[in-house]
Order: structure tokens, then C-alpha cells, then sequence
């Protein structure tokens, strides 16, 4: 009896507490869409993946995805068509989004704003004279789903290209796919080099991005660090454990050294079990370092620039990557404030405001994760454009006129393509600068 | 030399809060001879107690605190009775109570990741963190000094506890011979959730500390198998060598960061565990328990 009396307690307790945990005011979930990799198949692919489940919403707090209702849920199930203003046949375009599952919210505000893309095109006319229709499968999450929609979309439903998904894993699950039934597909947040190319380094024929690669990130934060903010004597400090860390390091100190800095701490820890960076930092300090790189993760850039604030260095400038979430705001603090992010689009971002006033007015709620929304409508825009420059629904055709990219403006950004790498070059990078307790546009830059 | 002098109070510093942690591993094992495993859990537990009041009702760092440690200080005499005391009454193999504090820190970290959900929260500012100049020699934060002190303090009143209350010589008594004390008019069992008690209060006053230095997370109390190794090098079961144990590891984890690479950290560590295990199986204070298993 004494024992069944103590268990009652202890179930109390988890269930006041509880309660407890879910009345205090919770903090903002990262609006920021943490970059998404599935499990890949390789080790050498999977590095970010592993720590990103802790740092990203989870569906049940995101509240997106817990208040949206959710048309697409039927899993094997496409999408309906939308409403269609231009006549004839319509030009199908596969769209793989993450309508279930942790990325749900993510791939929910894609399928959205694909769908307010296709709805603006059907109303100034379609392309080729015809409407455009989305066809929409949800992946789940999970790379064998994914394969699964992907041959369905091209098999059944004669889709002629397909946008998505938003993870690199992804991505490099269904190229072989893609590539051998010859349908192009377009990654919109998938930035690990071997989504559009092999291991070898040869080009995937079918497979493109819109983003930009971490190698460039790396690039992207050399120049802003030399040339925009005029420091020359870098530190950083980087994930040893992990691939994303350890590209942008590598290709941070090439291009740093080419805009002339010096590289004066080059230091690592190993993520997710170091929590305490003093020695490093304080050895920065030593060095004189007028900038810190962090080409990391939420939660260790978070701690870095509070123990560095802490141990005094106020006048160290913190330049990191993509890795940026709005949560670091709540371990940081005032440490945040005035470091910058180099990120793929920002909310403020002049450009991209009658966007936002579209989406709000479309679907009645705020686009929260704008990286993936404004990645997966542009997506969707430069897809058609390429149909229209290819003057046919032929995959082929318009395989040869998205590598054939040139210029395009798009809404985010101007994109030309590699040849050699499905990639776009010299893509600007937008900087968001912390001010004010969130991440704020600041500039874009282009090497 | 200022760069040697920075990465010794740094070191201090991270040693004092693995002392407080430390110290409760020992605490426990001198009087049951096992490793309680669970104990990184009840430093969750109070970290996550002073977040949920300090949200909830607004409290100062003194009263969070407080309940904090009763708190913490509580589920570990109820994990105590629900998961060591039935194991106890049946047998007297320790590797049994080991196997089931295992058991518990992960019961525990996934309770929090139920209730509390994996994201990381940080305590409010409570603890000031603004940067100190020691002097011109070295830049600190009032945060590690903070520590530090309460460190000393918290271990001085464990100190004074053990040596002057009735139940402090009851304590000493049990870790010479849990046995003899009982038959000597001893409640054994009260005796052991007052062991329980303290070294649960005690880690919360560490996870407190870590809360706001590191954030505050399910898996948090993972940075107590360092804590670990401190008692063991210090000699598990004696109160002074967890304190100098943990000390010693801090100053060693931030010399090597410092002055060999980060990437050495946990190299050193455990290799200095190795070797420890090696050369001093009872550690640097430790006594000997070959007697007793």
C-alpha cells in the first residue's frame, strides 16, 4: 500500500509539472527554418541532420502546424488541382513537401506558398497558353516515401518537373530516380554539394537547387567578414564532429585569405558534448581576433557569445552561418545583439515584402518559416519561367532550359546556373543582423 | 603568464560546480557503496524547478532555489524508495543498485523530455554574469566567482553537518559500517533518505548553476559522468577527495583546452581516469573496499 501510495505521488508530480511547464509563457519558437537534412544515406552526409532535432521546432509546438488544418494529410493522395483560369491541358508540376511529420510546418508553409506562386501564374495566364496545375505528395519525412512519391508523381501522374524537398537527405534519396526517368527536380533548402552532383563531381543531369551550397555559405562569410565589415584578423571556432562545420571552416579560410585576412585562432569542440568554450575564447582573446566565426549550430553559437561576452571580450564581432535560430535568443541574451547571419533570404528584406502581404492575405496567417516559403515560391516561378523559355512540357526541354538559367530574377534573388554543378552562382546572401531580441535584415551581398 | 592565470580561474571555476555534484556521488557511495548513476537527474530536476517557478510565479533566485533544492532533494529520497530501497531488502549485491540508477537517470531525462520537451530554456538572469577584472591580470565573471563561493559554502555546511549534528555521526558511522550502525540503534533507512536528501539538494545547487551557464535541458545531467570521474580520482566516498578531484579535473580540462587543443579535452580526462584506476584503484583520499564487496 505505502509502495502504490508513492508511485500515486510521483505521478502527481509529473503531471503537475506538466502542467506547470505548459502555463509559463513559452518563448517564440525559432522562426528561423533550421536547414533540414534528412538521414542520408552516407555518414559523410549526415552530420547536420543528427543535431538539427533538438534546435527545431517540434510539430507539436510549432504553432502552425498544430492550428493549420491540413487538405493534404492523405499521404499517397495529390493535391487537387487549383482553380484555373487559363484553358486547356495543364502543365503538371510535382511539388514532394512535408505535409506530416517534424518537418511538417516547414513543408505545410512550402505547399502553401507553392500554391499562391501557381494561383498568381494561372492568373496572368498560365504558361504556354495553359493553366498550371500542382501536384502535391507528402513525404513524410521520410527518404523512402519520398522515392515512392516521386516515381508516382512521374509515372502516374506525368508530372513534367518536380520542386522539393527541403532537406539535402532527401534530395540525394531520389536523385537516382529523377535522374534515370528524366524528370528535373529542385531542391529548396537542400544546400549539401551532393544533391546536385556525385560523388565523383559529376553533375546529376536531372537535379538542381535554388539555395545556395555550404561551401558557398563559407565564401559568403569570408567577404562580408574582410569586406563589408573591414575585419582582417579572424578566429573561429567549429564543430570538429561535423561535416556542415567543418565546410564552411574550410572554405571560410580560403576565401578569407584571398580578401586579404589572416586567420589568427583556428579552433575546434566537439558538439553536442562541449559546453564550455572559455579556454578556446580566452586563447582568442590573446590573439587579438577582431571577428569570430561560428560556422555551427544554435545552441553551441548561442553559449559561445555568451561565455566570450563574459569573459570580456566586448569589442569581438560574432559572423555566423545559416545556423542561425531565433531561440538563441533565449540562451544568449544581449550577447546576440549586433552579431551577424549570413542566411538565404530575411523577413525584412524589402524586396520580399508584397510576398509576405500576399501569403497573409491568402492564407490569413504570417509566413513564420520564410526561408522555405519564400524558397519553395520562387522555386515554383523559376520552374515555370524555365517552361516558358523552353517553349514545351518536355522534360527534356525543360531539363536544358533550367540548366540553361541565366539571370533570372527572381523574387528573393537573381539567379544564374552552374552547368557544371546545378547550382546557383554568385547568388546573394542576405545578412540578418541581431537587434532588438530577432534577426533583422541588414544587407545582401555578393562576392 | 595572464593567459596561465585566466585559464587556472576558469578551471576553478567549472571544478567547483562538478564538486558540488561530485560530492553527492561520493555522499552515496560511502554509505551504500554504488554509484548512483541517477544522481545527473536530480540536478535536472532542480534546474528544471527553479526555471518552472521562477516562470510561473515570479519568485526571486532565493525562494526558486530553495524549492528548487527541497525539490531535488526530495524526488531523490523518492527514487530512493521506489527503485533502490525494494533492492536493498532483497539482497546486498551493489551492482544491482547500480544496474537500477541507470535505469532511473534515463526514466528521468525522459520524463523531462515528456513534460518539459527537448528545447533548450535558459534561467532569467538571476546570477549577475557581468565580466570581473582580477586586477588586470585576468577577466572572469561574477557568475564563476559566484560559484565559487557557493561552492565553499554549500561544502563548508555539508562539512559541519556531517561533523556536528547526531545524524552527521550517524552518517560517519554508516560509512564505516552500515551494519554495525544499524545494530547499533540506527534507522538505517531514515539515515539513508537523509544521505539521499542532502546529495539531491546538493545537485540541484549545481544544476542550478549549470542551468544558467549552459541552458537548461533534458539530457543535461549527462555532464555529470565529469563529475564522476572527479569522485573517482578524488577517491570515491571521501568528501575532501571529491572536492580536490573535481578541482583537479576542471584545471586539467582547461589547461589542455587551453594550452594543447580543445580537441584533447576528453582525452585527458579519462585518461587520467585510466590511469588513476591504474595506479590508485581507491583514488587519492579513497579507502579501501575490497573488504566490503
Amino acid at each position: 500500500m505505502k509502495k502504490n501510495w508513492l508511485i500515486g505521488l510521483a505521478v502527481l508530480v509529473v503531471i503537475v509539472g506538466y502542467f506547470v511547464m505548459q502555463q509559463k509563457p513559452a518563448p517564440e519558437a525559432p522562426k528561423e527554418t533550421p536547414k533540414q537534412e534528412a538521414p542520408a544515406p552516407k555518414a559523410a552526409e549526415t552530420p547536420k541532420a543528427e543535431e538539427k532535432p533538438a534546435e527545431a521546432p517540434k510539430p507539436a509546438e510549432a504553432p502552425k502546424a498544430a492550428e493549420e488544418p491540413k487538405p493534404e494529410e492523405k499521404p499517397a493522395e495529390p493535391a487537387k488541382t487549383e482553380e484555373v483560369k487559363a484553358g486547356g491541358q495543364p502543365v503538371k508540376i510535382g511539388y514532394l513537401a512535408a505535409l506530416t511529420g517534424d518537418w511538417a510546418a516547414y513543408g505545410q508553409t512550402e505547399e502553401k506558398t507553392a500554391r499562391l506562386a501557381v494561383e498568381e501564374i494561372n492568373a496572368k495566364g498560365g504558361v504556354l497558353g495553359r493553366p498550371v496545375e500542382l501536384v502535391v505528395y507528402d513525404f513524410r519525412t521520410r527518404a523512402e516515401d519520398a522515392v515512392n512519391a516521386v516515381r508516382r508523381m512521374i509515372e502516374e501522374d506525368k508530372v513534367v518537373a518536380i520542386v522539393g524537398a527541403n532537406g539535402s537527405g532527401i534530395n540525394i534519396a531520389t536523385a537516382p530516380i529523377v535522374n534515370r526517368l528524366g524528370v528535373s527536380q529542385v531542391g529548396t533548402v537542400s544546400t549539401n554539394p551532393l544533391v546536385t552532383v556525385d560523388e565523383k563531381g559529376a553533375v546529376r543531369p536531372y537535379s538542381f537547387r535554388i539555395c545556395f551550397t555550404d561551401p558557398y555559405q563559407g565564401k559568403l562569410i569570408a567577404f562580408f567578414a574582410a569586406k563589408e565589415l573591414k575585419k582582417m584578423n579572424a578566429a573561429i571556432l567549429y564543430d570538429v564532429g561535423n561535416d556542415y562545420s567543418q565546410g564552411l571552416r574550410e572554405f571560410f579560410m580560403a576565401s578569407y585569405g584571398e580578401y586579404g585576412g589572416k586567420v589568427v585562432a583556428d579552433l575546434g569542440f566537439r558538439g553536442g558534448q562541449d559546453v564550455d568554450f572559455r579556454a578556446q575564447l580566452t586563447e582568442i582573446r590573446e590573439k587579438g581576433a577582431d571577428v569570430l566565426v561560428l560556422p555551427n549550430m544554435g545552441k553551441e553559437m548561442a553559449l559561445i557569445m555568451k561565455q566570450a561576452r563574459e569573459l570580456g571580450l566586448n569589442e569581438i564581432v560574432f559572423v555566423g552561418g545559416d545556423g542561425y535560430g531565433e531561440f538563441m535568443w533565449e540562451i544568449a541574451g544581449e550577447a546576440m545583439e549586433g552579431s551577424y547571419w549570413i542566411n538565404h533570404v530575411a523577413p525584412e528584406d524589402p524586396a520580399m515584402q508584397p510576398f509576405f502581404a500576399a501569403y497573409k492575405e491568402r492564407w490569413n496567417d504570417e509566413c513564420k518559416e520564410f526561408v522555405n516559403g519564400v524558397l519553395g515560391y520562387d522555386s515554383v516561378y523559376w520552374v515555370v519561367d524555365a517552361i516558358a523559355r523552353a517553349g514545351s512540357d518536355d522534360p527534356k526541354a525543360i531539363r536544358d532550359a533550367l540548366e540553361a538559367t541565366k539571370d533570372l530574377k527572381l523574387h528573393h534573388a537573381t539567379i544564374t546556373m552552374d552547368p557544371a554543378t546545378h547550382n546557383p552562382v554568385d547568388k546573394d546572401g542576405v545578412v540578418l543582423i541581431a537587434k532588438e531580441g530577432k534577426g533583422q535584415f541588414f544587407t545582401k551581398i555578393k562576392p | 603568464m595572464a593567459t596561465l592565470i585566466q585559464q587556472i580561474i576558469n578551471g576553478l571555476s567549472l571544478g567547483s560546480v562538478y564538486a558540488l555534484i561530485a560530492v553527492g556521488y561520493s555522499l552515496v557511495y560511502s554509505i551504500l557503496l554504488f554509484s548512483n548513476f541517477a544522481h545527473g537527474g536530480f540536478l535536472v530536476i532542480g534546474g528544471y524547478i527553479c526555471y518552472g517557478v521562477l516562470h510561473t510565479f515570479g519568485t526571486g533566485i532565493w525562494v526558486s532555489g530553495a524549492l528548487a533544492l527541497a525539490g531535488a532533494g526530495l524526488a531523490a529520497v523518492l527514487t530512493e524508495r521506489l527503485a533502490y530501497r525494494p533492492i536493498r531488502e532483497r539482497t546486498n549485491v551493489t551492482l544491482y543498485l547500480l544496474i537500477a540508477s541507470l535505469g532511473m537517470s534515463i526514466v528521468i531525462e525522459n520524463i523531462f523530455v515528456i513534460v518539459a520537451g527537448g528545447r533548450f530554456r535558459a534561467l532569467p538572469p538571476v546570477i549577475p554574469t557581468t565580466p570581473v577584472n582580477l586586477m588586470g591580470m585576468a577577466t572572469t565573471s561574477a557568475f564563476d566567482l559566484l560559484s565559487l563561493v557557493s561552492a565553499v559554502v554549500f561544502l563548508g555546511a555539508l562539512q559541519l553537518f556531517l561533523s556536528k549534528t547526531r545524524w552527521g555521526l550517524a552518517i560517519r558511522a554508516a560509512a564505516y559500517d552500515l551494519r554495525t550502525a544499524g545494530l547499533m540503534g540506527v534507522n538505517v533507512n531514515l539515515l539513508i533518505s537523509i544521505v539521499f536528501f542532502v546529495a539531491g539538494a546538493l545537485a540541484a545547487v549545481g544544476g542550478i548553476f549549470l542551468s544558467v551557464r549552459y541552458t537548461l535541458y533534458p539530457q543535461l545531467g549527462a555532464i555529470t559522468i565529469k563529475a564522476f570521474v572527479a569522485a573517482v580520482i578524488g577517491g570515491l566516498g571521501s568528501l575532501p577527495g571529491a572536492v580536490v578531484g573535481s578541482l583537479i579535473l576542471g584545471l586539467a580540462e582547461m589547461l589542455t583546452a587551453g594550452f594543447i587543443s580543445s580537441q584533447m579535452r576528453d582525452l585527458v580526462v579519462f585518461s587520467m581516469l585510466v590511469i588513476t584506476l591504474l595506479v590508485k584503484p581507491t583514488g587519492l583520499f579513497g579507502k579501501s573496499v575490497s573488504e566490503k564487496v
